[in-house]
């Protein structure tokens, strides 16, 4: 792919996490039967009038100052109009010439190195129903089953500049938005419920070229891993089209994950044209600088900020850092326990390490119950070894560590004044092993450990029994 | 009479709405359409440039509602609205065809 350029910008759609629809007061929650929360203004039924949602606002007010935007004081709703059967009124109120929020941008790593995409805008609007197709694909269906539950449902629409400029970034750039977004608390951001959606531009041009090819939209991609491979899919396609000579069609193409490829697809009918027009039901938006500003008070930190905290102030290596950036359960984790005193580098190691697979099967542990064992360890009453058991019985009973080592006896024997009468024993029962190691057979010194800690049950500590034996074997 | 809009734009514009009109009609809305458009140009010559621009008729602020839930109608009754349903859904026929 060296003789073009390829060119990407991305729209995204996030369902913002109201309890209650945008314009109606139709519960907002995913998987309810369907067409059962649905009601005369999110249906369309006339005589209707839609009423803003305050939380949607507050909700995309915060991602456009998550994302760095210029919060528009001043912003308004347009009445796009089109049929499609999952758009119950014959049109969408959006926001099209005063969106809420503009010229924003996100910033995030690609192999090592901190990359910035534009925001061009974000804006509200609503969502449209659910379409279920009869066949593999919307172009293989004979018919389709519409559920209006989700129709009417806040939205925020956020759309990068064409700054993107391979499959990958593509694909990092909207795992960092995702997490953004989940940060803020705006969107529970799950691809595969559909509350995060991401539609793709792409074209290419002749290498350093500043003429933009002609762009083709990707639709339906749902995983990110869909989006980069269609992404890669089509530069190999566009590139084939340009190398033979022939022009890049405009037009919209849809992922079909199955086959791998990305086809065609033309609605029936005319070119879109959406005669959008000022939504004569809804008057402008006009936003408290106050409010806009408590908004801003209330965004915690993010991602980005805390990925260069735990690296600076904690001193964890990336990719330690972005785990616990990635998992924010994790993350919290972390810095409870970092702050309480613990060492970071070991905290950061059992969490990723045991912890990691057994939380992701039974839920989190209390930070005070970690603290215990990481205490117990400590003081040495138990071995490295050991704590895996405890760890284990941490996930399965309530008693706190040092409860489980007492009931189970796995008490590490660490004291020389109780050890010491047991190493004599299992000296004075093989003094011909012990005439041979004083004779320079060394490896023998692993022999007499592992007879004390059959001895004591493996409850002894074992650097306490390896100084014990230098002491009488040496001396 | 000058017509100010033609009849293939009276028909798309007709298409886009998804409105069947006979020949008559056709013809009886690129006369109507050539009135108003001819009352526009009227007002276009009134010199506007220190009027600042509207949206909406009257001059008011939003109202927000606060986030909380309210009631939906039964579901047989939004299904009533629909030619055909299947297991609470309603169904449609093909959107897309295919083309290569």
């Amino acid at each position: 792919m060296t003789r073009y350029d390829t060119v990407i910008g991305l729209e995204i759609h996030v369902a913002l996490l109201t309890q209650s629809k945008f314009l109606c007061s139709c519960r907002a929650s995913f998987g309810a039967p369907p067409n059962s929360q649905c009601c005369p203004v999110c249906l369309g039924l006339p005589g209707t009038l839609p009423l803003i949602n305050e939380k949607a606002v507050e909700y995309a007010t915060k991602a456009g100052l998550a994302l760095k935007c210029n919060i528009n004081h001043y912003s308004r709703f347009d009445r796009k109009n089109y049929f499609y059967p999952d758009l119950p009124k014959a049109f969408q109120i959006t926001q099209d010439a005063f969106p809420l929020c503009n010229d924003g941008y996100l910033e995030y790593y690609v192999d090592d190195q901190l990359v910035r995409t534009a925001i061009t805008r974000i804006h509200l609007e609503e969502e449209a129903g659910k379409l279920i197709h009869s066949g593999e694909s919307i172009v293989a269906s004979e018919y389709s089953l519409v559920d209006y539950n989700r129709a009417g449902i806040p939205l925020i629409e956020i759309v990068t500049a064409p700054d993107i400029h391979q499959p990958k970034q593509a694909r990092l750039f909207l795992e960092q938005l995702r997490l953004l977004m989940s940060y803020i608390g705006v969107s529970d951001t799950k691809m595969e419920e559909g509350s995060l959606r991401c539609d793709a531009n792409i074209s290419l041009k002749p290498s350093g070229s500043p003429v933009l090819g002609t762009k083709v939209e990707i639709k339906n991609l749902n995983s990110f891993r869909a989006l980069e491979k269609a992404l890669e899919y089509e530069e190999i396609r566009q590139s084939q089209v340009l190398d033979s000579g022939a022009k890049v069609r405009q037009e919209s193409r849809t992922w079909d994950d199955r086959a791998g490829k990305t086809v065609s697809m033309r609605s029936k009918g005319d070119a879109p044209d959406y005669r959008i027009f000022p939504e004569p039901d809804l008057p402008p938006l006009n936003l408290d600088p106050v409010w806009v500003e408590l908004i801003a008070a209330s965004i915690p930190e993010l991602p980005l900020e805390r990925l260069n905290r735990l690296e600076g102030e904690y001193g964890l290596s990336r990719y330690e850092a972005t785990f616990l950036v990635n998992y924010p359960d994790f993350g919290e984790l972390f810095l409870e326990l970092a702050d309480s005193g613990l060492d970071c580098k070991t905290v950061v190691n059992f969490l990723m390490g045991d912890y990691a697979r057994l939380a992701r099967e039974k839920g989190h542990l209390d930070s005070e119950r970690i603290a215990g064992l990481f205490q117990i360890l400590d003081e040495r009453l138990i071995s490295q070894t050991q704590a895996k058991e405890v760890l284990d019985a941490l996930f399965s009973s309530p008693q706190t560590a040092r409860e489980i080592v007492k009931d189970k006896g796995m008490e590490v024997v660490g004291d020389p004044e109780r050890l010491r009468p047991i190493v004599h024993q299992v000296l004075e029962a093989n003094p011909q092993l012990v005439e041979r190691f004083k004779l320079g057979e060394t490896k023998l010194h692993g022999f007499f450990v592992g007879q004390v800690m059959r001895a004591t049950q493996g409850k002894a500590d074992p650097e306490a029994v390896n100084a014990l034996l230098q002491e009488e074997l040496v001396n | 009479m000058l017509r100010l809009i033609d009849r293939q734009e009276v028909i798309r514009m007709a298409r886009l709405a998804r409105l069947e009109l006979s020949e008559a009609e056709v013809e009886q809305y690129q006369a109507d359409l050539t009135n108003f458009l001819t009352s526009g140009k009227k007002l276009q010559k009134v010199d506007v440039s220190a009027v600042e621009g509207t949206s909406h008729a009257v001059s008011i602020t939003h109202e927000l509602r606060k986030d909380e839930v309210g009631s939906s109608l039964p579901r047989e009754e939004v299904l009533s609205a629909g030619p055909e349903t299947v297991d609470g859904f309603f169904k449609v026929p093909r959107i897309v065809e295919e083309q290569e």
